[in-house]
């Protein structure tokens, strides 16, 4: 199976619409909701979440706060805020408009 | 960016530990979780967590990248430069070391005058809302007479009752003086300072005793019970902290009962160790611990809302409503026309601020300004090292911007090496402060003792950063804009240095030169004006021969017969003692501190026009051998002898002053003089030389001496002249003492020349400094024209080489850059000579015998500035000599 790389900035995104989409979540199910939502197609180095979490949470669209998971485990818990859901409404409209210039120009004449 | 994220940001990096820490067990959770899903999918637990691993990553990466993501962008570039700057510094340490030494010159020398004069002018004193407080000069305390006094009218004058009544101008006053007493209950007997305050003395401060209490209205009236408070420092010192309230003390032979304790810290007025009352009004009784008479001061807090111009204004119009009330010239006391004139010259109010640092205040300000012409001499020379820098640096500066720096970026690089350089000299400067502050405890008026020290506070420090900081930036702003000017492409072509920009800048360090030299020149000159003062005032005659003479000091409370007992003791064993040529007393010692009292006199049988103004001559009482002891001439008659005692009729001794004012034209031997409230005449018996008293920069007054041996002083200096070494004299001195009454106490133990020597140190202490500066500023100078003569040698080699390639000697070269220089020189120097000549004005009050414009100093200063500069651009320059044109030319 190919896998095919990520490209740079959508992750921000793709973080900002799984949390959005599954509500409070830790690293991990984020990532396997990534993974999931992906149908496996889009490879994330799993580690790499983790710096892209630190940037969404200086930009103030995620807050994190510590809880406790179903088995007892400590983990961080993300939440999405409204200035989250602002910006993953402009990111998704501008993702959007490219891809249809793209998907416009590259269909067979 | 948001400043919400810079918040977020700022609390990541605080608690970084923390988050970091948080990170990595997230990120371990996530690796545990894979490796249990995985191997509830089948796989090995080994297996399950090898791949977990893989398809986690380097978590040191990503744990570093989120790092990276908290940093604060501009900080972290500053953090940068700053290493780079540092970098940069170490790679070039003997340019770093010099001008990091020149810095620590320049700074250090300022932020330590400052610290003197933040003590003196800047930091207020240390009393509740003390900009209140004023000094009323000339203010007078009612003195109630005794039996067998004349009562003095004083109701013509301005009272501290009137003062104390003026409730919408003053909400407070009070009256002060200061002299010694003997303690001599502790098992040593000390001499202590005492302050002698009136009831109101503490609530004027707003100082209150730290265990019971300050003094009561009645403590300062005659026959209430002696009351004392103590200094804390005293109390711990003399008395280990024990319990004192209630206990008795004996201060000069008296009993007094300690009512309280001051707190730590507080020694006004005159470094005070015991406080005793003084009565408003004043009685004779007041200065009987003391020789008789101290001068007391009136001090003030000025009501709220009333500024010290207009309480001044106020009071000023209240004695001229007492000059109007009181036309007529009293005939005994000085007539009030007279006090107004003195109270429109000095201000009816003054800060007491600016009473206590008086005139050291210019000399203060002079020294400041020095150095900050010295730190102006040091930074332009920093310039221009950086100048010289400037050409090697523009091709690393121009491969900087190749790679993508920003010209701004390049600046602030540039900027911070400049900032670390006068940082890193600040940094020698203050650790050298405590060390300087010793020198500037000399500087501070001796009446701020104990109220307000020269010390390393965080003002200090303040200072010194905000003078770094700016001197930094100030003298690297320059460069650092000059080097990053060129476009790159240019300055890596060229080779560096050789274009219009280098003649530019050549131009601009010659500039610098000029500047440097202006500066110095100015400098040199107040420190010329500051030597040829002091020298005058060392060679001034001063009317004794103080080598190989001792003294000390004595107080003798009690009654005459005890005081002539021991004086008479002394003196016979001091006169039979081994290696002792004479000895003699003396009420006042010359030069030992501010001149005493001064009594007015009427001569009989000499008419003047102008008779009801009174005349003051200076109270002396003196022994016969004091005279021959000291070395003062007698120029006719006699000194006193052992028949010149009470019963013997009054006799006077008057200096040549006192006799050729008093006696003009006529010979003063044999006239008499009478004294108001004294009926019988005394008669002139001797004239001897003038000594100058008091201060050596004051003319010798009238002074005339009454017999030891008919009035006996209670406080007065015992003087031996021999020739024993010094500690042996002083020795004699104090055995003598000690083997006529072994519970008497002496104090100031020195050697006359010591005397003479104490009373100039502060004016000793200005000179050394100014003349210090003056010397660091020249060798700074100097190495500024070295340096910019050594660059310009190695810029011009090529030149220099074509020249002699085709023909010109090594002599054309030197000639050629010292006339250069020459130029430079003459027109730093005149500039500096002719701002001298307009400021030195600012110096005049602090001369001696001297004028602002002495020609002498204005003709020695270029001299002294032109040798130093002649050698810094012909040793350079004679370099030259040695250039092989060939070497050059290949060199290309």
């Amino acid at each position: 199976m190919t896998r095919d790389e990520i490209p740079p900035g959508t992750l921000d995104m793709l973080i900002l619409q799984t949390v959005l989409r599954h509500g409070t979540s830790h690293g991990f199910e984020i990532a396997e909701a990534i993974q999931r939502m992906s149908a496996d197609v889009l490879q994330v180095e799993e580690g790499s979440l983790y710096p892209a979490l630190q940037r969404v949470l200086i930009k103030g669209w995620l807050v994190a706060e510590w809880g406790r998971t179903a088995e007892n485990r400590r983990a961080r818990y993300y939440t999405i805020t409204a200035a989250g859901r602002k910006q993953l409404a402009r990111e998704v409209e501008s993702y959007q408009r490219v891809a249809h210039a793209i998907s416009a120009i590259l269909r067979p004449a | 960016m948001h400043p919400l994220e810079w918040l977020r940001r700022l609390v990541l990096l605080l608690r970084r530990n923390r988050a970091t820490a948080e990170l990595e067990e997230e990120m371990r959770l996530h690796r545990e979780l894979r490796a249990e899903s995985l191997r509830a999918g089948g796989a090995s637990a080994s297996d399950a967590q090898a791949m977990a691993r893989r398809r986690f990553g380097n978590p040191l990466r990503h744990g570093e990248q989120s790092r990276d993501i908290w940093r604060l962008g501009s900080l972290d570039d500053l953090a940068q430069d700053i290493r780079y700057a540092a970098r940069r510094l170490r790679q070039r340490p003997g340019f770093t070391l010099s001008v990091m030494t020149v810095l620590a010159l320049g700074i250090g020398a300022t932020t330590a005058m400052f610290s003197a004069v933040d003590a003196a002018i800047l930091r207020p004193l240390p009393f509740p809302r003390s900009d209140e407080l004023v000094t009323l000069p000339d203010v007078n305390i009612p003195f109630a007479a005794e039996p067998g006094h004349p009562a003095r009218d004083l109701s013509k004058f301005i009272t501290i009752t009137d003062v104390i009544g003026m409730r919408q101008l003053f909400s407070n006053a009070a009256a002060y003086a200061s002299g010694g007493l003997n303690l001599s209950d502790p098992e040593r007997p000390l001499r202590v300072n005492a302050g002698v305050v009136s009831a109101t003395f503490f609530s004027t401060l707003g100082v209150g005793a730290i265990a019971g209490r300050t003094f009561s209205a009645a403590e300062g009236m005659p026959g209430a019970t002696h009351a004392v408070l103590l200094s804390y420092a005293l109390w711990q010192g003399a008395f280990g902290g024990r319990s004192m309230i209630g206990q008795n003390v004996r201060l000069s032979d008296e009993s007094y009962q300690v009512i309280g304790i001051m707190p730590p810290g507080f020694s006004f007025p005159a470094e005070s160790q015991v406080w005793i009352p003084m009565s408003v009004p004043l009685t004779e009784a007041t200065f009987r611990p003391f020789r008789g008479y101290i001068p007391s001061q009136v001090i003030a807090r000025r009501a709220p809302g009333v500024s010290t111009t207009s309480a001044a204004r106020q009071l000023l119009a209240r004695w001229e409503l007492a000059a109007v009330d009181h036309p007529e010239p009293g005939r005994r006391y000085p007539n009030v026309a007279r006090m107004l004139n003195e109270v429109r010259k000095s201000g009816a109010a003054i800060p007491l601020q600016v009473t206590l640092v008086g005139d050291r205040r210019t000399a203060l300000l002079v020294l400041l300004g020095a150095t900050g012409l010295l730190l102006l001499i040091a930074g332009a020379n920093v310039m221009n090292l950086q100048l010289s820098q400037a050409a090697t640096r523009r091709r690393e500066i121009a491969v900087r911007e190749v790679l993508g720096a920003t010209r701004s970026r390049v600046v602030r690089q540039l900027l911070a090496e400049s900032v670390l350089l006068s940082v890193g000299g600040a940094v020698v400067g203050v650790a050298l402060a405590p060390a300087a502050l010793g020198t500037m405890r000399a500087l501070l008026p001796a009446a701020l003792n104990g109220v307000a020290p020269a010390e390393v506070n965080w003002r200090l420090l303040v200072f010194a950063t905000v003078v770094a900081i700016v001197t930094g930036v100030g003298f690297g702003l320059w460069p650092a804009l000059g080097t990053t000017q060129v476009s790159p492409g240019e300055a890596i072509k060229s080779g560096g240095g050789h274009g219009a920009t280098s003649r530019r800048a050549h131009r601009v360090r010659r500039g610098l030169v000029v500047a440097e030299l202006a500066l110095t020149a100015i400098l040199l000159v107040g420190a010329g004006l500051m030597l040829r003062s002091f020298q005058r005032l060392m060679t001034l005659k001063i009317g004794m021969d103080v080598e190989h003479v001792g003294s000390v000091e004595l107080a003798i409370p009690g009654e005459a017969g005890r005081r002539t007992a021991l004086i008479q003791g002394a003196l016979a064993r001091l006169n039979a003692a081994p290696g002792v040529q004479s000895a003699g007393i003396v009420n006042d010692l010359p030069l030992g501190g501010p001149s005493g009292i001064a009594i007015a006199v009427q001569v009989d049988g000499v008419t003047r026009p102008t008779d009801d103004e009174p005349r003051f001559a200076r109270y002396l009482v003196a022994s016969g051998g004091y005279f021959r002891t000291l070395g003062i001439p007698l120029l006719r008659g006699r000194t006193f002898t052992a028949t010149d005692d009470s019963l013997a009729p009054p006799v006077v001794i008057v200096n040549a002053a006192m006799a050729s004012e008093y006696w003009p034209g006529t010979d003063a031997l044999g006239r008499t003089l009478r004294f108001p409230g004294l009926t019988a005449p005394v008669t002139v018996v001797g004239i001897v030389g003038d000594v100058r008293e008091g201060a050596l920069d004051q003319a010798p007054q009238p002074q005339m001496y009454f017999a030891a041996e008919a009035h006996p002083p209670a406080n007065f200096a015992l003087v031996a002249r021999g020739s024993l070494p010094p500690a042996a004299l002083l020795a004699q001195l104090n055995s003598a003492v000690h083997m006529t009454d072994r519970t008497q106490p002496v104090f100031h133990q020195r050697m006359m020349d010591e005397v003479v020597g104490q009373s100039v140190a502060p004016r000793r202490t200005n000179t050394l400094l100014i003349a210090a500066f003056a010397a660091l500023a020249l060798i700074v100078a100097t190495l500024g024209v070295y340096a910019v003569v050594a660059h310009g040698m190695t810029q011009r080699s090529r030149e220099f080489g074509i020249r002699a390639a085709l023909g010109a000697t090594g002599r054309d070269f030197v000639l050629s850059v010292s006339g250069e220089m020459a130029s430079t020189t003459a027109l730093g120097i005149a500039i500096g000579v002719g701002a001298a000549w307009e400021l030195s004005r600012l110096v005049e009050s602090l001369l001696f015998g001297v004028t602002a414009h002495d020609t002498a100093t204005f003709i020695a200063v270029p001299v002294v500035l032109l040798v130093p500069v002649a050698l810094a651009t012909l040793i350079p320059a004679r370099r030259v000599l040695r250039v092989n044109p060939a070497e050059v030319m290949r060199a290309e």
